[in-house]
């Protein structure tokens, strides 16, 4: 295993991450549903997150805990937004 | 002998290219938790007040300029790439390049420092404060809080990068970039859960 991201790689990420950014801005314009709409771009969230912490931060080379640690925090904290907005 | 062994990178050792290692140092993550903490709180403060006052936070939204909003968004994803970019040419020891790098990255920063300060003044045109409602306590906090880290991010950033123009980081000696790296992929990204839930939602 190689602990260094090329620099390929964290090209593509923040190719992938402006994409995603121009996405989660303008969605509304195509969902006109609520709860899909948060739910979208709440995803998108998620996405950009981990893109970070694998990418940026390196820790998909990091021990496991602390690339959960961090997931965690990208998964639940959109979860737990979600429900406030939608329930 | 093979192609990875023949490598001499800043900081790994042919032994840890093989394990898993955390960048930096265990003193920084634990304090990105804390920050990262504080902001969930404020995050889902945010969230329950806008369920609690939706015509107000509607309004309010409605009084925001969406597209600095995006500009801020994409100029700090740019900066935290080439901030990415300038780690891995210090790894490879090329602290010269590494350091025009974190320049360009810092440079990046400056424009959503502008583009906020633009933001707040054009609210305060429109005679709107921190005291103007909740949705705009909440507003002002949050963003003038990241603010904050954002400034806190940029001086780490320019020690890094004095220490990198002068080539003072070693195999043994990297942890304080990473760190500093970390730091500001956390600025991002606490920005990249903010932009959707004060400007797109």
């Amino acid at each position: 295993m190689h602990p260094i991201n090329s620099n390929k790689k964290n090209t593509l990420s923040w190719l992938w991450l402006m994409a995603l950014t121009v996405i989660s801005t303008f969605i509304g314009l195509v969902i006109n549903n609520k709860a899909l709409f948060i739910v979208s771009v709440l995803f998108i969230v998620f996405l950009k997150g981990q893109q970070i912490i694998d990418i940026f931060m390196e820790l998909s080379q990091a021990p496991k805990f602390w690339r959960r640690l961090l997931l965690g925090y990208v998964t639940l904290l959109p979860i737990i937004i979600g429900f406030i907005y939608i329930l | 002998m093979n192609r990875a062994s023949e490598l001499t990178l800043v900081g790994i050792s042919n032994g840890q290219m093989l394990e898993k290692r955390l960048p930096g140092d265990l003193a920084m993550w634990f304090f990105i938790l804390a920050e990262l903490t504080v902001f969930a709180i404020l995050f889902i403060g945010f969230a329950v007040s806008e369920q609690l006052n939706s015509v107000m936070f509607i309004e309010g939204k409605a009084k925001l300029h969406q597209i600095s909003g995006l500009i801020n968004t994409l100029t700090l994803i740019t900066s935290s790439f080439f901030v990415a970019l300038a780690l891995n040419a210090m790894h490879k020891g090329e602290g010269k390049k590494s350091a025009k790098l974190l320049v360009i990255a810092k440079l990046i920063a400056c424009v959503y420092i502008a583009v906020k300060i633009w933001e707040y003044m054009s609210l305060f045109d429109q005679n709107i404060d921190i005291e103007t409602n909740t949705f705009f306590t909440l507003y002002f906090m949050i963003t003038f809080f990241h603010l904050m880290h954002v400034l806190l991010g940029m001086v780490i950033l320019i020690f890094i990068t004095a220490k990198a123009a002068k080539n003072e980081y070693n195999a043994s000696n990297i942890s304080g970039f990473e760190s500093g790296a970390s730091y500001w992929h956390m600025v991002d990204m606490l920005w990249i859960i903010l932009f959707p839930l004060i400007y797109v939602i």
